[in-house]
């Protein structure tokens, strides 16, 4: 057991070592950020100088191993935009995503899960033709229509919730909405073809004629089953959602770090790009070789598999 | 160089004596003591982008025209553009004048002016912010001062070590340069310049409240300021989507909103109470690298010409700003020093068609490319539909904006073949930074693309001279040069469209933006809420 949690912690940090590596590549392959900031009246003096206050006159190489350093010490660097340094930044917008992650989530599991049982349960009937029809829809409507669509209806029409930003409880519905209906669609779907995996197999049948009431079968037996996978990836569009909202939170001028990565990118700002980049992939990472080792200890044949 | 300075004897007395009547008259406008208008309600600013921190030091100002929306709120300068007045309106300074030499300029500032903080405003703040300003520009001023002499408690001279006629206009545009704005200095040091642009303290008439970087600024009149504050709160959010803005307008939740896009134009034209603003901004025109190569069609002045005859002006201002912006003739923006007013170029497709024949070129001719600034791209499609009308058939260039600048400033090379690049900008001022920027051989973003020597030799001879009669004279002569030849095709000015809530007491946009050489809101103070 001790060489398998040895074995997937390396492999965890090769991953973040890669990671890093191609986000400081990328971001530098996406031209200079000087020559973006400045206007049309700047010179090459001017160019010369942001280059400069901001470490980019130094070699790639040099500039790597300052970045590679600046993670072993838990910094990310500091923006150049905001002059503050990023883990600051991040930490100052992870509580916002968080509670729209969060919210997301559950809308997600609230719509996605209940309606994927049903749509299992009434398989060909009209119940499942309406989940897979809001299955459809959940996939296919666009994030950014959604967000606006809501925004028309309930702040401009019928003014019951903020248009944006971040406030009380009623400013996370429309963004949460707008960001776990995908999610629920998703959810909905692996839940569906999940129960229906289960509500096959020998063993329920056998529950079935032992005489148990079909809400215990389901309920019991057939739900505990499905829903492993279901929670899997739940947790993993939490992560996304987390890091990860950008249209969503753009739309609704969500002070998150999804808008913290649109606004890095747009402005060519490197030191944030890569340390948003770099903290997300610590936490999918993270919770990744969580999950693994839980798996492990529950199910031996995984550790001896690997 | 002595002919030039006796000529300079000539004409300075004049300027300086106007220049000090101007800043006289101004100086002695009403400026009552805040105290007697108490600044009631708030007024919400939706931001069309993120909200940066650098912005709120003018020490670090980076030379774009988007700095000074927040500076003017924060911050003051000994002088600045203002209303009409394009950099010489006496703020911090009550008055100021230029030695007939134009080798010094001394500042007298306010009585009783203050920072946020309560502390003065000294002549040794402002030795210190100029002294220590490093933003964009920061080495003309630094090449060109000898010394800054503080001569006593109020008054302040800056002595150059050449004569610097473009002192005045470079300092006190604050689109250009952060240069006259005036920061703590005891402050400044004590917090670093970092820690300054999490928690500025200036002399504008608003001072922060709180600040979440790239979120939202909130800020509270400033009882210290010299001019009345109509306004207790203002808030700076920053929402970067269009739709989400106009929403906020349309609940009450924002009281002014930046950059309205054209498809909302007639929405928000149409909402109860709401003022559209759409202040003239950028300037658009065709510029075609490498012409002066034999083989490139568009070395022959008739086919430049022709292009100038198929391009629909009227139209792409319709289309592209809701019929907001302006047809101009010159490329140049008429609100910088010397800039000349030109009639609207005609559109006439026969004509165009008939000087392609006499080019040599009577079933027209293939472009490769034709990029326009990014995100422009619809700008560009219609330049290409209005060409094909002439037989000029152009393929469009779509361009990610980091390469796209990237490719200006490398030059030629990067733009081989048969080319067009639709160009805008806005750059305040003079009009030598628009020439020096985006004409010159060897400029910022013309690189060796243009290269007309006989007009760059007479820019040399502008930048030689310290006598405003003729360096004006030259300005014409040069910016005539430009467009007799058709060397840049100008298109249209657009719109920077933005919107006024039914709270802001207007009776037109004008009210709420008076000063013409920018699409913001300031002079912050100066904006009243109706009475409820």
């Amino acid at each position: 057991m001790r060489k398998f949690i040895v074995r997937r912690v390396l492999y965890s940090i090769v991953t973040l070592l890669i990671l890093s590596t191609t986000i400081f590549v990328i971001v530098r392959l996406t031209g200079d950020p000087a020559v973006l900031m400045a206007e049309a009246g700047s010179r090459p003096e001017d160019l010369e100088r942001m280059r400069h206050q901001w470490g980019l006159d130094r070699s790639w190489p040099v500039q790597y191993v300052s970045f590679l350093q600046n993670i072993v010490m838990g910094e990310l660097g500091k923006s150049f935009n905001y002059r503050l340094s990023v883990s600051e930044l991040y930490f100052q917008r992870l509580p916002n995503s968080l509670t729209l992650g969060l919210a997301a989530t559950l809308i997600s599991v609230l719509i996605g899960v209940p309606a994927g049982i049903v749509s299992a349960v009434k398989v060909n009937t009209w119940w499942d033709n309406i989940a897979k029809g809001v299955a459809l829809l959940g996939l296919s409507i666009p994030g950014f229509w959604l967000g606006l669509m809501l925004i028309l209806v309930f702040s401009v029409w019928l003014r019951w919730l903020p248009t944006s930003g971040a406030g009380d409880w009623r400013h996370v519905i429309m963004p949460a909405l707008a960001l776990g209906w995908y999610f629920a669609a998703s959810l909905l779907r692996l839940t569906r073809s999940s129960m229906l995996e289960v509500l096959g197999s020998e063993y329920i049948k056998l529950a079935r004629l032992k005489g148990l009431p079909e809400v215990v079968v389901i309920a019991m037996h057939a739900f505990k089953n499905a829903l492993i996978p279901v929670f899997t990836l739940a947790g993993v569009n939490m992560v996304v959602m987390i890091n990860a909202a950008v249209i969503v939170e753009v739309i609704f001028a969500w002070p998150g770090i999804g808008r913290l990565l649109y606004e890095g990118i747009f402005q060519r700002d490197f030191p944030l790009v890569q340390g948003v980049v770099v903290m997300a992939g610590f936490m999918i990472v993270g919770i990744n070789l969580v999950v693994d080792i839980l798996y492990a200890f529950i199910d031996p044949r995984i550790r001896l598999a690997r | 160089m002595t002919h030039s300075r006796s000529q300079a004897h000539n004409v300075f007395p004049v300027t300086a004596t106007a220049v000090i009547l101007v800043a006289l008259a101004a100086a002695a406008l009403p400026f009552s003591s805040s105290a007697t208008t108490a600044a009631k309600g708030k007024m919400v600013l939706a931001w069309h982008a993120g909200l940066t921190s650098r912005w709120l030091d003018p020490q670090d100002h980076d030379g774009t025209a988007t700095p000074d929306n927040f500076i003017t709120a924060l911050h003051d300068a000994l002088i600045k553009n203002q209303g009409t007045e394009l950099y010489d309106h006496p703020a911090l300074a009550e008055r100021f004048t230029m030695a007939p030499d134009a080798r010094s300029a001394t500042f007298t500032l306010r009585k009783g002016i203050k920072f946020h903080n309560g502390e003065p405003v000294t002549p040794q703040d402002v030795k210190f912010s100029y002294e220590n300003y490093r933003g964009a520009k920061a080495d003309v001023f630094k090449r060109k001062t000898e010394s800054v002499q503080i001569v006593d408690d109020r008054t302040i001279r800056f002595h150059f070590k050449e004569p610097f006629l473009d002192f005045a206009i470079l300092f006190g545009t604050s689109n250009v340069t952060g240069a006259a704005w005036v920061v703590p200095e005891k402050y400044y040091k004590q917090v670093g310049a970092d820690g300054f642009k999490q928690k500025p303290i200036g002399a504008g008439p608003y001072k922060l409240v709180r600040h979440e970087p790239g979120v939202k600024i909130e800020m509270e009149a400033f009882d210290g300021y010299y001019r009345p504050v109509h306004v207790k709160e203002f808030v700076m959010v920053s929402v970067p989507e269009a739709a989400t803005r106009v929403a906020m307008l349309e609940r009450g939740e924002a009281d002014l909103i930046y950059l309205v896009p054209g498809e909302l134009i007639n929405k928000v034209a149409k909402l109860p109470g709401v003022v559209l603003a759409p202040v003239l901004s950028g300037s658009w025109w065709l510029e075609f690298p490498g012409f002066q190569d034999p083989k490139n069609p568009f070395r022959d002045k008739r086919v430049r010409e022709a292009v100038s005859l198929a391009v629909d002006r009227r139209a792409m201002n319709q289309a592209e700003s809701g019929g907001l912006g302006k047809p101009t003739g010159n490329w140049i923006n008429p609100d910088v020093q010397y800039a000349i007013e030109w009639p609207e170029f005609e559109r006439n497709v026969e004509r165009a068609k008939q000087l392609l024949r006499e080019a040599g070129y009577p079933n027209g001719f293939d472009v490769d490319w034709l990029t326009p600034l990014p995100a422009y791209y619809s700008r560009g499609e219609r330049i290409i539909a209005q060409l094909r009308e002439v037989g000029i058939r152009a393929r469009l260039q779509s361009m990610e904006r980091g390469i796209f600048l990237q490719r200006l400033q490398s030059g030629i090379k990067d733009w081989p073949g048969v080319q067009i690049i639709m160009q805008g900008s806005r750059i305040a001022g003079s009009w030598s930074f628009w020439y020096e920027a985006y004409f010159k051989c060897g400029g910022f973003n013309s690189r060796d693309r243009i290269c007309v020597k006989d007009l760059d030799a007479k820019f040399d001879q502008y930048e030689r001279s310290i006598n405003p009669t003729e360096r004006k004279k030259i300005a014409e002569v040069v910016q005539r040069g430009i467009l007799e030849n058709y060397y840049l095709v100008p298109v249209f000015r657009h719109s920077f469209v933005n919107a006024i809530g039914p709270r802001i007491a207007a009776h037109k946009w004008q009210d709420v933006f008076p000063t013409i050489t920018t699409g913001y809101a300031y002079p912050w103070e100066d904006i009243k809420l109706k009475e409820q």
